[in-house]
């Protein structure tokens, strides 16, 4: 499993940890750890509680659960600095979204070739809507 | 997001979109104050959760539409259901949380987005209204034209523009609705040899521009008066001059058995029968406006909950039978049509319009439309007739 993270391919990384958030709440809430979650998970409590932690991958189940993206956006809303690995069904197609709402990090499934990722993160320069990347609309440019 | 969102923005003061049934509804208004701005609806629908939608916000300036649409859109796809595709639907988050609950999360999220990138500057708005110019329309002088010899020489020219032209704001024009409702062909089709012929009136008539509607007609929204005679002329060679615009043969009508793998009954064999049974124009005409709409399944593609007679197809025991409701509208009054009672045969579809009308006919007052008369007297006679009538034939 190849992992992309802040644009590149990452060679040396923390694994995706197996700790689920709602285990991780709790257990004895150590600081400085990384934790699993998806959109069954409380948000509310994610986000009071994403400055203790490192790392947060957040898991795409299905396609068709587009929670992740929000939980992402929030996250970075709320000032969170740390990394944001997107896990799942990492879909080609949805990558470069997943990056403007905030996810800096990509878990690829074996099947899923590192260049077309790197390609789709870059591929659009306008954009309609304004995310957590900070680039405004096509008509505010 | 959870699942499928469908979002109908009406800007006139009838409300033409079904606006209030769809996941999110605009309605674009002027305030006591002078300002437009939209009304913002959300959690209407039909298909197998019929729910007319309710305000989520009253008054919301134009610069902040998108702004406001993101808060929704997130609200609803952090909290809207997965468990399940038939509850993933906007509505039933509304209804299951209730509308100032659902209001206020809203309120909440937007604040974050209000005011910030995605305030609409008006130089973009500008921008966009740009590519609505109104069209070259020709003076009132050379546009305008009484028709009067036309009417007298042209009865059925005289009945189609009653029926099937409205009202234009620019002085000398009319709006003429194309009738897709022809008694030989499903309602809503049209063949490629009437498509070619449209396209070339539209560039003839209207400025290129041709329009279809959600009840499955077309519209020339442009036409100057002097050019309507010449423009019913080749519609009606084309077979698209029926001037049966609002009454019952303009029915919506989904396609049902014949065509789509979901049905469960036969839709276009009731429209085949609706049509040879009230042929008589002079009769739909006494009617008035009736809004018949056919659905051939529970998922509603023919709006039947909204119309003011509403038929579903239903397959029991290997037989399609069709259920009936009425006191639907999909208007500004929007609301959601009762069942009028057990399911009836394919063959006695026909039977039991006939019926419904007839109460209608009967019990109305001067001036009163079918969905009045039924909104006035309730169910009760429509039921008497129908089933009442059907017990003493069965004795
Ligand atoms: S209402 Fe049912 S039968 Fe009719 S078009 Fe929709 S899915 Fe098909």
């Amino acid at each position: 499993m190849a992992l992309i993270k802040d644009q590149q391919l990452s060679l040396n990384h923390v694994a995706t940890p197996d700790i689920r958030f709602a285990d991780w709440l709790d257990d004895d809430l150590i600081k400085g750890e990384s934790v699993l979650t998806n959109g069954a998970d409380d948000l509310t409590c994610l986000l009071a509680n994403a400055s203790k932690l490192d790392m947060i991958a957040i898991e795409f189940e299905t396609f068709a659960d587009g929670r992740g993206f929000s939980m992402a956006r929030l996250l970075r809303r709320e000032g969170y600095q740390g990394e944001i690995r997107a896990v799942g069904d990492v879909a080609m197609d949805r990558i470069e979204f997943m990056h403007r709402v905030g996810f800096n990090a990509f878990e690829l499934r074996d099947d899923q070739n590192v260049n077309e990722a790197l390609t789709k993160l870059s591929e659009m320069s306008v954009h309609f809507q304004p995310s957590a990347d900070g680039k405004g609309p096509a008509y505010m440019a | 997001m959870p699942r499928k969102f469908k979002i109908a923005v009406s800007g006139s003061d009838s409300d033409r979109a079904a606006s209030q049934v769809h996941d999110i509804g605009l309605h674009l208004y002027r305030n006591d104050a002078g300002q437009m701005g939209f009304e913002v609806i959300v959690g209407g629908g039909l298909g197998r959760t019929p729910v007319i939608g309710k305000t989520v916000r009253k008054f919301l300036e134009p610069q902040e539409l998108l702004s406001y649409l993101d808060a929704v859109l997130r609200v609803y796809n952090l909290n809207g259901r997965r468990d399940n595709k038939y509850k993933a639907r906007i509505k039933i988050l509304v209804n299951a949380v209730g509308i100032e609950a659902f209001t206020k999360m809203v309120e909440e999220e937007w604040q974050f987005t209000k005011g910030k990138d995605l305030r609409l500057p008006q130089a973009e708005i500008e921008r966009v209204k740009g590519f609505f110019k109104a069209p070259d329309y020709l003076s009132v002088e050379h546009a305008q034209s009484s028709l009067e010899t036309e009417f007298i020489a042209h009865p059925a020219f005289a009945t189609w523009h009653k029926q099937n032209t409205r009202d234009h704001k620019q002085p000398g024009y009319r709006i003429v609705v194309v009738s897709l409702k022809n008694q030989l062909q499903a309602p809503g089709d049209i063949s490629h040899q009437q498509m070619d012929g449209i396209a070339a009136l539209a560039d003839e008539f209207s400025f290129g521009e041709l329009r279809s509607t959600h009840d499955q007609n077309l519209v020339l929204a442009d036409i100057a008066q002097r050019d309507l005679f010449n423009l019913w002329l080749k519609l009606t060679d084309l077979g698209m001059g029926r001037a049966n615009i609002g009454t019952l043969t303009d029915m919506i009508n989904c396609p049902g058995l014949d065509f789509c793998s979901l049905a469960n009954a036969e839709t276009l064999i009731l429209s085949r029968q609706i049509n040879e049974t009230f042929d008589d124009m002079n009769y739909q005409y006494d009617l008035g406006e009736i809004q018949l709409k056919i659905s051939g399944c529970i998922n509603a593609c023919g709006h039947h909950h909204v119309g003011h007679i509403g038929i579903l197809g239903v397959e029991k025991g290997g037989k399609q039978v069709y259920q009936f409701t009425l006191g639907g509208s999909a208007s500004n009054d929007a609301s959601l049509g009762k069942t009028l009672g057990r399911s009836i045969d394919q063959d006695q579809v026909v039977v039991v319009i006939g019926q419904i009308l007839d109460v209608y006919v009967q019990q109305r007052e001067t001036d009163e439309t079918f969905l009045q008369t039924v909104q006035r007297i309730g169910f009760a006679p429509f039921k008497e007739r129908v089933y009442g009538t059907h017990q003493r034939s069965a004795a």
